[in-house]
C-alpha cells in the first residue's frame, strides 16, 4: 500500500469512528419529534425490516431473495496494482472459494481516482451484480452511487475505507484504536519488559490517529504496566530524518531509555536506522506501526522484532463472509456477530465489523506480503 | 596561470562586515553550547556534538547553492522537490546494479539540468525566480509520487551508504560539507564570476553597465544550485537504510531559513556561505538543544522560531550602530 494511502486510509478510519460516535450520541430532546416522522417514512418504506434503534446505516430497497443463492460479488477497491489491495483480493478468492456458489471479481482503476472508481460502480449497477464491496478514495464523493447501489437492492460492503454511514450497510473496520495501542504496548512489553523507560516519536503533534493511539497506549499501560515510563514524544512531521534525529537525541537526553515507539509508516523506520546506526541494535527496542515492505530490511536484520498492522488478506476474507451473511440474512442490522470461516467470530458493533487484534509482521511471515 | 590575475579578483572591503555577520552566529552557536552544557553535560559530547554537525551537512551543502542564488537576487523554492528526485534517481540505479559512483555522478548530473531549467526560465525567459521555482517544486513533486507510487527504495548494495562511512575518522558527509563551503567561499569571495553575483543582486543594471551580463550570471547560479542540490541528495540518499518515497519534502525551509539566518540578505548582494553554514548549523543546534533541555514538544518550534529571531535581532541591531 502506498505511504499516502495509509495515511488516508488511517484518516477515513477516524472519519468514520468521528461519524459513527456522533451518530450515537442519542439527539437532543427537543429535536426527537421533528426526527420520527422521518423515521416512520423510512421504516415505511422497509416493512420486511425492523431497524434496531440508533441505526443509520443504509439498507438495500426491495432486495431479491438470496438465501444459499449464486451470489455476484464485485470489489472495487481504491485502486489496484498495488500490493495492499492485492492482498484483499486474495483474502476475498480465499472467502469465496471456501464458501462456493460465488462469482467473485475484483475490478477498479489503476490510480486512486474517486471519479473513476464512481464510474467502476455505476457500471456494475447496471449490469445488475449482488453485492458490491469497497474501500472508498473519498467517504462523501462515493456516497451518492453507493446509495445508487441499494436503492436498487444490492448488498453493499466498506472495507478499509469507510464510505458515509448511510451509504453502505457495514463495514469491515480493520483496527480500532484501543486494539491497536494495546498490542503496541503488549509488544514492547514483552521485548522490554514491565518496568522500563519508552519514548514516543509521533508524526505531528496534532495528527489525530497518533494522538488517539497515544491516549490508548497510555491508559492501557497506566491500567496494567504503571512501571512503564513515558519519558517524552516528539514529532517527525512525516519526515524520515527528522525521526532520525529524534531518536538520536532520545538515546542521548534519556540514557535509560529502553524502548522507541515509532508511530508511523515514517516515523517507524526513522527510528529503526538511528538505533541500529548507533549500534544499539537489541538494546533498544523499537516498536511501531508501520507496512511489511518499509520495515522488511530492519525486521531482516534483526533491529525490529515486529511491526504492528493489520493483515489486509484477513480483512478481505471478513467482507466476503459478510456479504455472504447478508445475503443469507444471518448479519442483519442489531446483529452482534458475524461468522467468518478460519478467523471464527467477529464482533459487530452496531454497522461495523471488527477484524479483531492487529497482526503482527515478523521475520517468519514478512515475505509473505508485498504492501 | 596569466589570467589568473584578472580572473580572481582582490575581495571588495564590504566582505568585512559580513566576516562580522558570521562573527554573531558563531559566538551565539558557542554560548549555546556552553549554556546547553552546563544545563545537561550530556550535551557537550563527541558523538552530540558531531552528530548535529553530520544532521545539517546535506542542509549546509543545499545552503552554499542557495547563498549563490540569493545572493544573485533570486530564491530557489524547488530544492527539496529536485532533492528527493535525486535521491531517488541515485537510489534506484544502485539497486538495479548501476556501480554507486555512477549512481552519484547521474544524481549530480541530474541536478546541474533541472537547475538549468530553472536558470533558462529565470535568466532568459525573465520570468520570477519564485514563480518558477514554485512550478517547478510541484512539478517535480508531482512526477516523484507517480514513479515512486508511495514506495521506499530498499536493498540498497552496502557501498551506497557513503554517509554512514567515516575518513580518517570524520564521517563523509562532514569532508563533503566542509570542502563545498570552502570552495564556494573562495570563488565568491575572489573569482571574477563570483564578484559578479555579489554585483549582479546588488545591481543588476549597474553590474551590466560594468560589463558583466547578469542573464549569463543568473543561469550559470541556479545550474551550480542544482550541482550542489544533487551533491546533497547523495549525502542524503546515503545515510539511511532506505530512501523515503517523499523525500525533501519541506527541505527547501530549512535551507533558506539557515541561508537567512546566517546573514544573506533575501534582497540580495550581501552574504556569505560561511554564514549560511554556520546559520543551518545553529537551527539544528537548536532543535537539539531544545530537546537536551527537555522542553516540552509543544514548545519546539516555536523556541526554533524565537531564537532565529533573536540572532538575526541581534544582527540587524549591531549593523545599525555600525552603520
Amino acid at each position: 500500500m502506498k505511504l499516502t494511502s495509509l495515511n488516508r486510509s488511517l484518516a477515513l478510519l477516524v472519519f468514520a469512528s468521528v461519524v459513527a460516535a456522533a451518530c450515537a450520541a442519542p439527539p437532543p430532546a427537543a429535536q426527537q419529534p421533528a426526527q420520527q416522522p422521518a423515521q416512520q417514512q423510512e421504516a415505511a418504506q422497509q416493512p420486511a425490516e425492523q431497524l434496531p434503534p440508533g441505526w443509520k446505516a443504509g439498507i438495500p430497497k426491495n432486495p431479491p431473495d438470496r438465501k444459499g443463492k449464486k451470489l455476484v460479488i464485485r470489489d472495487v477497491p481504491k485502486l489496484i496494482g498495488i500490493g495492499y489491495f492485492a492482498a484483499t483480493t486474495k483474502g476475498m478468492e480465499e472467502a469465496a472459494r471456501e464458501l462456493g456458489n460465488i462469482d467473485f471479481k475484483t475490478d477498479a482503476p489503476t490510480e486512486a481516482k474517486i471519479e473513476k472508481q464512481i464510474e467502476f460502480i455505476d457500471n456494475f449497477i447496471t449490469q445488475g451484480v449482488d453485492v458490491i464491496l469497497f474501500a472508498a478514495n473519498d467517504p462523501v464523493a462515493i456516497a451518492p452511487v453507493l446509495k445508487k447501489a441499494l436503492d436498487q437492492g444490492i448488498i453493499v460492503v466498506g472495507y478499509d475505507a469507510d464510505a458515509q454511514e448511510d451509504a453502505r450497510q457495514f463495514f469491515v473496520n480493520q483496527a480500532t484504536f484501543e486494539a491497536i495501542g494495546q498490542a503496541l504496548i503488549e509488544d514492547m512489553v514483552s521485548q522490554v519488559g514491565p518496568d522500563a523507560e519508552v519514548a514516543i516519536v509521533t508524526s505531528s503533534l496534532t495528527a489525530p490517529n497518533q494522538n488517539r493511539w497515544i491516549e490508548e497506549m497510555k491508559k492501557y499501560a497506566a491500567a496494567k504496566y504503571p512501571n512503564l515510563k513515558f519519558v517524552v514524544t516528539l514529532p517527525s512531521e512525516e519526515d524520515q530524518q527528522l525521526a532520525f534525529k529524534a531518536t538520536q537525541d532520545i538515546m542521548k537526553t534519556y540514557p535509560n531509555v529502553k524502548g522507541v515507539f515509532g508511530l508511523s509508516s515514517v516515523a517507524f523506520p526513522g527510528a529503526a536506522d538511528a538505533v541500529k546506526q548507533a549500534g544499539k541494535c537489541g538494546q533498544i527496542a523499537v516498536v511501531g506501526l508501520s507496512t511489511p515492505n518499509q520495515m522488511r530490511p530492519f525486521v531482516k536484520e534483526g533491529c525490529v522484532k515486529s511491526v504492528i498492522l493489520w493483515n489486509p488478506i484477513d480483512l478481505g476474507y471478513a467482507a466476503v463472509y459478510a456479504a455472504r451473511a447478508i445475503a443469507d440474512g444471518e448479519l442483519k442490522p442489531g446483529a452482534t456477530s458475524l461468522k467468518a470461516g478460519r478467523l471464527g467470530e467477529l464482533k459487530v458493533n452496531g454497522s461495523e465489523i471488527l477484524l479483531g487484534p492487529p497482526f503482527i509482521f515478523n521475520k517468519d511471515n514478512i515475505d509473505n506480503f508485498d504492501f | 596561470m596569466a589570467t589568473s590575475t584578472t580572473r580572481w579578483a582582490t575581495p571588495a572591503r564590504r566582505s568585512g562586515v559580513t566576516l562580522q555577520q558570521e562573527g554573531v552566529i558563531a559566538a551565539a552557536i558557542l554560548g549555546l553550547t556552553v549554556v546547553v552544557s552546563l544545563a545537561n553535560p550530556d550535551f557537550f559530547n563527541t558523538t552530540n556534538l558531531l552528530d548535529i554537525v553530520v544532521n545539517t551537512a546535506y542542509i549546509a551543502v543545499a545552503a552554499a547553492g542557495m547563498t549563490m542564488v540569493i545572493v544573485s537576487g533570486n530564491i530557489d523554492i524547488s530544492v527539496g522537490s529536485m532533492l528527493g528526485v535525486c535521491a531517488t534517481i541515485a537510489g534506484e540505479l544502485a539497486r538495479n546494479g548501476a556501480p554507486v559512483p555512477l549512481a552519484f555522478a547521474v544524481a549530480v548530473l541530474a541536478g546541474s539540468v533541472m537547475g538549468a531549467v530553472n536558470g533558462i526560465l529565470v535568466a532568459y525567459a525573465r520570468i520570477p525566480a519564485i514563480v518558477v521555482t514554485l512550478g517547478m517544486l510541484s512539478i517535480l513533486r508531482g512526477g516523484l509520487i507517480l514513479v515512486t507510487q508511495g514506495r521506499w527504495i530498499e536493498s540498497l548494495p552496502e557501498a551506497f551508504f557513503f554517509s554512514q562511512r567515516s575518513t580518517l575518522g570524520i564521517p563523509n558527509p562532514v569532508w563533503v560539507m566542509l570542502i563545498v563551503v570552502g570552495l564556494v567561499w573562495l570563488f565568491m569571495k575572489y573569482h571574477r564570476w563570483g564578484r559578479a553575483i555579489y554585483a549582479v543582486g546588488g545591481n543588476a543594471e549597474a553590474a551590466r553597465l560594468a560589463g558583466i551580463n547578469p542573464q549569463h550570471v543568473q543561469f550559470f547560479v541556479f545550474v551550480v544550485n542544482g550541482v550542489l542540490v544533487g551533491l546533497a541528495a547523495v549525502l542524503y540518499a546515503s545515510r539511511f537504510t532506505a530512501i523515503q518515497s517523499n523525500a525533501g519534502q519541506g527541505f527547501e525551509l530549512a535551507v533558506i531559513s539557515g541561508t537567512v539566518v546566517g546573514g544573506v540578505s533575501i534582497l540580495g548582494g550581501t552574504g556569505s556561505v560561511i554564514g549560511a553554514l554556520l546559520g543551518s548549523l545553529l537551527i539544528s543546534q537548536i532543535g537539539t538543544a531544545a530537546i537536551f533541555l527537555k522542553v516540552s514538544p509543544f514548545w519546539l518550534q516555536a523556541v526554533q522560531g524565537g531564537l532565529i529571531l533573536l540572532t538575526v535581532l541581534i544582527d540587524v541591531l549591531r549593523r545599525r550602530r555600525f552603520a
